[in-house]
């Protein structure tokens, strides 16, 4: 987590009042901008809500922020951190649902075997199936488009 | 106006703090002994799980302290934006393989889980539940609940499908003739969403930068999918 602040490098002026300067510093700690994202999830959610659109508000929200940062509204910089921090802590919030299989002892038996066959048959078709599709798209693109180009 | 209880706020408290003190606690463990059957993904639950036991409280009592954790997956769903904006260049240089490999994906992951759940008898929410595991938590609980399944069981089979995914992955790709790092990364972004995509880190720059996006995109285009294929299967 050595993450160098380049703004903790620099000596601040003396005519900067040190509360502005906090201020921005506190813009870019990474529980600032995860609090400034977890703002657009909920205007997605009301803005959902309100309009009666038939998508999650997160949803929502992400292909707003992503249009925001495209247009170069929002600068990938105030948010970054924030994202970041969320997505690798993602666990952290999933982790208490994961805890319902407390509920379903059934699932230690041949159920759960089955299951297990499930998973595993189906996640070795998912992998070969998208391996050789891309793999062969691929190739393909780069002797065929790439040539004409 | 709803008060808080004074056990419920201990309830909130311990069960919290038990939670992010074993996902603190896993996460360390594994940075000093990175073996596969060690990843926080497994460990955490299990850890979690055995207190809960040990206190013979029920996952009713556990999971009403802790909801406000799994709420959080919603801004977890917008921060996705960060990874597709960073490989925007990834996207416009390779839309249309990357398209083709997780629409194939994930046809391939509804129709073998439907499939292969009749044929060894299961039916009704727990086969639907099956269907979205190969997604990334956020999108897989998303889409569980559109098409009828029950996202908890959901969220068990997507760790499930991390843990074992990421070492079937490698398996794999020792068998497959892929030379390029594009699918690479694809089959662990498509197939085992992060836990894959951890992996596919390791294995090169290439690999995880298109699986970290590969994840995110097949989330969305399944989320977006989800009506029509609820549709479909009733």
């Amino acid at each position: 987590m050595a993450l160098l602040d380049p703004t903790s490098l620099e000596l601040s002026p003396r005519r900067v009042a040190p509360v502005r300067h906090l201020a921005r510093r506190a813009r870019h700690t990474p529980l600032a901008q995860a609090g400034l994202v977890t703002g657009f999830w909920m205007a997605g959610e009301a803005l959902v809500r309100a309009g009666g659109i038939p998508l999650p508000g997160g949803i929502v929200a992400l292909v707003a922020v992503l249009a925001l940062l495209a247009s170069g509204r929002l600068s990938a910089l105030t948010v970054r951190r924030g994202a970041h921090w969320l997505l690798a802590d993602m666990l952290l919030f999933f982790v208490p649902a994961v805890l319902a299989v407390l509920e379903h002892p059934e699932l230690l038996g041949l159920l759960g075997l089955k299951i297990l066959f499930v998973i595993l048959a189906s996640t070795t078709a998912v992998m070969v199936v998208t391996a050789l599709t891309v793999d062969l798209c691929s190739r393909w693109r780069a002797r065929h488009v790439d040539a004409i180009r | 106006m709803w008060t808080p209880s004074a056990e419920s706020t201990a309830q909130l408290l311990f069960w919290s703090g038990v939670t992010v003190g074993f996902y603190l606690a896993a996460k360390r463990l594994y940075l000093r002994f990175p073996r596969w059957w060690l990843s926080p993904l497994a460990v955490t639950p299990l850890l979690i799980g055995t207190v809960v036991l040990a206190c013979h409280a029920s996952y009713r009592d556990y999971i009403g302290a802790t909801h406000w954790l799994v709420l959080l997956l919603g801004p977890v769903t917008v921060a996705f934006a960060i990874p597709i904006y960073d490989q925007r260049n990834l996207i416009r240089r390779h839309w249309p393989v990357l398209v083709a490999g997780m629409v194939m994906g994930s046809a391939t992951a509804i129709g073998t889980s439907w499939a292969l759940a009749t044929v060894v008898g299961l039916d009704g929410p727990l086969r639907l539940s099956l269907l979205p595991r190969s997604l990334s938590t956020p999108f897989a609980m998303e889409v569980s609940g559109e098409i009828g399944g029950i996202p908890d069981l959901t969220a068990v089979f997507v760790v499930l499908t991390g843990i074992a995914g990421a070492a079937l992955g490698d398996v794999i790709l020792a068998r497959l003739p892929i030379t390029t790092a594009m699918a690479r990364g694809a089959l662990f972004g498509v197939g085992a969403h992060g836990a894959g995509t951890a992996r596919a880190h390791q294995i090169g720059e290439t690999e995880g930068a298109v699986a970290g996006l590969v994840m995110v995109l097949v989330g969305l285009l399944n989320v977006v999918a989800a009506p029509m294929v609820a549709h479909l299967l009733h």
